[in-house]
């Protein structure tokens, strides 16, 4: 039926002599438009989903084209479940095959060495407190060669230099502009809504 | 087609007022009034009343009388007497509304309408069934959530304590119930009403706990209070326990006063109909109410928190893995970020930024871990039935993960 209706009309517009005393003034009100219905039709008609592959077709199968939303948090991991729940042995559902196929977050994964020793870490304890200002945490794990979160853990610096650090920080904050700390505060809040899954 | 008779339909679906009735109907049994107000209780005619010896007296004059003497009576008393409340309709239709065992009268839905505020005799207020319905709530409440949710941290479970039967919650049941609430207490108020009285405008609510708590140091308000030392010290809500009330405060909120008749309303179901109407009331009335648990949870630092809880457990140690990725270099791209222990995928999520979705993903794995249920959920409460099962032991986890 809209094919017939198409065709009829066709000749019709496309024909502008038929048209004669309108021709200049009309072309531009009829010219052909975007959202013509076979075009429509035509955007709509995408290719399948693989898993619709008729070379399927041999033997039965479960179409499953999972929607592309996380998956609930009341359905644990089966690492998760304790061994006596009887889920455990039946979904290894949570269990991705390539995982070792996909890429890291981070670009190198920092291999862990332990191999500071006590009296290493008593030599850290002793430059951060004498030179605090020479011995920041970075420098500290630049020389030992370990990270500087482990640096953070093993010591803290001195009373008098966290107040200078303080000091420091409220100074370059103090000029800052209002836009600048608008920006700087709602990034702090939307990372606390990531902790609440907001 | 056959005709329809409207005037059968509509007397299931119009109100009555607008009912319409036919001339027959109207002609043999005469318009029927409603008045939205309550009638004037009538209560028994006291042995030395004037009416006995004034029987000439106009039949009209005497009603009259005998009104004012029942208002009289009523009147001395703070709050409703018993008898006014098989002629209260409001109590009525609540025992109806809130479809209350036939076991529990009336007389005793009215007394939970007394706050103590209102009436401070003991015998005739509320009190006493509040005490015994607010235990029972907290039990069953608490029992259903750890069972349910056996690994579920103190917190979140204070927090679920809260919003299954905390004031706020009760409050609003009350209002759902559509219990009124008494402008001033009075025995010649409609026992149907909510009686307490009512906190004069602009005076503060007192939530400071009261000096004689059982916690020690509670004057060091600097000290941090440790989740443990709540469960010990402070009420089921993680909220510290209010001692005896202020008695230079005269009156109490309306959300306390709902809540309290919600409580003794849970106590006189008890008291009247057994443990298994009450449970029966419980599962249908406050668990009924749906609570999405895993919206509770505020974490911190997920990502450290869920390596310390793979290092317990001996898993493998997280690993952050991008699964998929859009639009990188743009505006706004859209990481779904996947962290993974060996081969188990823990928990998924998606974000603006790599880091973004890497903290969603450990947020998914911890509620994942927390949020466990096992499969068939009997509660302690459950033994107390005639001819239980016996007991299983339900699961007990190690608790949450302490950083």
């Amino acid at each position: 039926m809209a094919t017939s209706i198409a065709a009829t009309k066709r000749p019709f517009l496309t024909l502008p002599f038929l048209l004669p005393s309108l021709s200049d003034s009309l072309a531009l009100g009829f010219r052909r438009n975007q959202s013509s219905y076979r075009r429509t039709k035509q955007r709509l008609r995408v290719k399948p989903d693989a898993s619709f592959d008729p070379s399927h077709q041999g033997r039965d199968h479960i179409i499953h084209n999972p929607p592309s939303s996380a998956p609930s948090v009341y359905h644990t991991p089966s690492k998760f479940l304790p061994a006596d729940d009887v889920r455990r042995a039946s979904s290894p559902t949570t269990v991705t095959t390539n995982a070792e196929d996909l890429p890291g977050v981070y670009k190198s994964m920092p291999e862990r060495k332990y191999h500071l020793t006590p009296s290493d870490v008593e030599e850290i304890r002793n430059l951060r407190l004498n030179d605090p200002m020479t011995w920041s945490r970075n420098k500290l794990a630049k020389r030992f060669d370990c990270s500087p979160v482990f640096i953070a853990m093993v010591c803290q610096a001195s009373p008098e230099k966290r107040e200078i650090q303080a000091r420091i920080l409220e100074a370059v904050q103090s000029r800052w502009g209002p836009k600048r700390r608008m920006a700087r505060e709602d990034r702090q809040l939307r990372r606390e809504a990531w902790g609440r899954d907001a | 087609m056959k005709r329809l008779q409207l005037q059968r339909w509509s007397s299931s679906v119009l109100g009555p007022r607008t009912r319409t009735v036919n001339r027959l109907h109207q002609h043999m049994y005469g318009q029927r009034y409603q008045s939205t107000a309550s009638p004037i209780q009538t209560g028994r005619v006291p042995e030395d009343s004037i009416i006995e010896d004034s029987t000439p007296l106009d039949e009209k004059l005497s009603e009259i009388i005998r009104m004012s003497h029942a208002r009289h009576s009523q009147l001395q008393y703070p709050s409703p007497t018993v008898e006014a409340a098989q002629q209260s309709a409001k109590l009525a239709a609540l025992h109806a509304r809130l479809y209350l065992p036939s076991r529990l009268p009336v007389e005793t839905l009215a007394r939970t309408l007394v706050d103590a505020s209102a009436d401070s005799n003991t015998d005739f207020n509320n009190t006493s069934l509040a005490t015994l319905g607010h235990d029972l709530l907290s039990y069953y409440t608490t029992e259903h959530l750890i069972c349910t949710y056996p690994r579920l941290p103190l917190s979140v479970i204070f927090a679920a304590m809260y919003a299954y039967a905390g004031p706020k919650t009760l409050a609003a049941m009350a209002r759902e119930w559509g219990v009124e609430l008494a402008s001033v207490p009075g025995g010649e108020v409609d026992p149907g009403l909510l009686q307490f009285q009512r906190l004069e405008p602009g005076s503060e609510v007192p939530d400071t706990p009261a000096s004689d708590t059982v916690r020690p140091y509670e004057q060091q308000l600097n000290w941090r209070k440790t989740v443990t030392s709540k469960v010990f010290y402070d009420d089921e809500f993680g909220d510290p326990i209010k001692g005896a009330p202020n008695t230079t405060a005269t009156g109490v909120t309306s959300e306390q006063a709902s809540a309290e008749f919600v409580r003794a309303v849970m106590g006189a179901i008890y008291l009247h109909a057994g443990r298994a109407a009450a449970k029966q009331f419980f599962e249908q009335h406050f668990l009924s109410r749906h609570l999405n648990i895993s919206e509770l949870f505020n974490f911190r630092k997920p990502a450290r928190d869920l390596t310390r809880l793979c290092a317990r457990e001996g898993f493998e140690r997280p690993v952050a893995k991008i699964i998929s990725e859009t639009g990188r270099k743009s505006r706004h791209p859209v990481f779904v970020v996947g962290i993974f222990s060996g081969n188990d995928k823990l928990g998924e999520g998606a974000g603006a930024s790599l880091m973004e979705g890497r903290e969603r993903a450990a947020v998914a794995a911890l509620k994942g871990w927390y949020l466990y249920s096992p499969l068939s959920v009997r509660v302690p409460s459950a033994m107390e039935e005639a001819s239980a099962a016996p007991w299983k032991p339900v699961h007990v986890d190690l608790g949450e993960v302490v950083v």
